[in-house]
């Protein structure tokens, strides 16, 4: 056994072919689940038994099962039904993207959903009480008021979130996405190289999810620039 | 659910199988993240750099990268290594159970790391002078003060820490390892029953998830029992 340096360097530039898919599952998923994180905040903001319940009940599932079995249950499970090969979904449905996208959104848009909370709730209720005397209405004082405050709170943990979803992506290749996960695991069954293709594709889902780490960082630095001016 | 009959004891066996990783990689996942976690507060600048390198590797790559990496990883490094003393050997691998339950406790210890990290430095410097005060020793002050104080600070994130690893067990089974979800696989090609049967193992995987939701919820009202309503 030896570390083949000539089969990393050939298999670098394959895999990053694969580069677009994995961002284009991270991006898309990302900002789908954050909508959908959006509606299921409100729904649990509501304090309306008929839209907090659904909500409450949707993200324990989401959040108890795994990620993988949800992929399974979207991609090989749905296609069980006669009438969802007849809907109008078909065309995303028979696509392992569409799969994978909806997927990840609807299992990130939950943890989302949580950490925005966890935000809202952390915003100091004296402000909104100064809104309330400022004459604001209720929806005035949540998107002028909570909002930005919430966001800047929850932050660090959605950033967290963002890199778990870069990881889930990786697990597309279950379903036959040929992102870097998946490219990688190609050249493994040519090669039987398993050192050389992974450790290669995880330092660059390191650099990866490093650098989405200093993305949010920056937008955190830039958000906070009103506590450092005066302190 | 007719097609699910006959396959009972299967998903039985599955379940318990899941119930084993849980265990091993639990008691796996605490001894990494004390490690990580001992050797980020030490002094020693080495000890720092190598658990900081560890936090980083193991946040940033994806689960299943590992798994594969581990799996393929240590079977050709054995191989190699069994052909040396007998070169009629083709194929010699670590059972997937004991590969799959490493790579998720050193991926979940990473994320322990920073929480048992936390909690210890949560610890309120009034409680360690106290018992400097007492005259207790610093192996008192451990034991007495510092675990019975840190462990309430840690155990909301780390229920999550076990969720990740009752949930990541799903994976193992890209490995081969005969848990629910392999069970699934092997139902659906004799009953063509792909949503029930992935249904049927995101419930279980439910069932799990919700008893150890349960379990720390029930240790965190232990551990109020002396701090809440005792004013």
């Amino acid at each position: 056994m030896s570390f083949d340096i000539n089969l990393t360097l050939e298999s670098i530039p394959r895999m990053l072919g694969g580069v677009g898919i994995t961002l284009q599952l991270l991006v898309v998923s990302g900002l789908l689940g954050l909508g959908l994180a959006i509606i299921l905040l409100l729904m649990r903001l509501s304090k309306k038994p008929y839209l907090d319940w659904p909500a409450q009940v949707y993200i324990y599932v989401m959040r108890g099962t795994p990620i993988l079995v949800q992929i399974f249950i979207i991609y090989y499970g749905l296609p069980q039904f006669d009438w969802i090969r007849s809907s109008v979904f078909w065309p995303i449905l028979r696509e392992p993207m569409g799969c994978a996208i909806l997927a990840l959104s609807l299992n990130t848009g939950a943890y989302v959903s949580e950490i925005l909370r966890g935000g809202v709730l952390a915003v100091d209720q004296g402000l909104s009480e100064a809104g309330a005397a400022l004459g604001m209405s209720k929806r005035h004082v949540f998107i002028y008021v909570k909002t930005p405050i919430a966001i800047r709170i929850a932050l660090p943990a959605y950033s967290n979130d963002v890199i778990s979803l870069q990881k889930s992506t990786a697990l597309a290749s279950t379903i036959t996405i040929a992102d870097m996960m998946g490219i990688a695991r190609n050249i493994v069954a040519e090669t039987y190289a398993p050192y050389e293709v992974f450790v290669s594709l995880a330092i660059i889902y390191i650099i990866f999810s490093t650098g989405i780490q200093k993305a949010f960082g920056l937008i955190e630095w830039r958000l906070g620039r009103y506590e450092r001016r005066n302190g | 659910m007719e097609a699910l009959s006959g396959w009972w004891d299967d998903y039985y066996w599955g379940s318990v199988v899941v119930l084993k990783v849980f265990v091993a990689s639990l008691f796996l996942m605490v001894l990494f993240g004390l490690i990580g976690a001992a050797a980020k507060l030490s002094n020693s600048p080495v000890a720092q750099k190598l658990a900081g390198a560890y936090t980083v590797v193991f946040r940033g790559t994806p689960e299943i990268l590992v798994i594969l990496l581990l799996y393929f990883g240590s079977a050709i490094t054995l191989t190699a290594i069994a052909q040396v003393f007998d070169p009629d050997i083709k194929f010699v691998d670590i059972p997937p159970f004991w590969a799959g339950t490493f790579a998720i406790a050193f991926i979940v210890g990473s994320y322990a790391t920073e929480t048992f990290r936390g909690a210890f430095m949560g610890v309120k410097p009034g409680s360690i002078e106290a018992a400097r005060a007492l005259g207790m020793s610093n192996f008192q002050t451990f034991v007495y003060i510092r675990i019975p104080e840190m462990w309430r600070i840690a155990l909301p994130p780390f229920g999550n820490h076990m969720l990740s690893l009752v949930k990541d067990t799903a994976l193992i089974s890209i490995i081969g390892l005969n848990e629910t979800l392999f069970v699934a696989k092997q139902a659906i090609t004799v009953t063509g029953k792909p949503f029930t049967m992935y249904i049927f193992v995101g419930l279980i995987y439910l069932a799990f998830s919700t008893f150890i939701t349960m379990a720390v919820m029930a240790l965190e009202a232990f551990g109020k029992r002396t701090t809440e309503g005792a004013r």
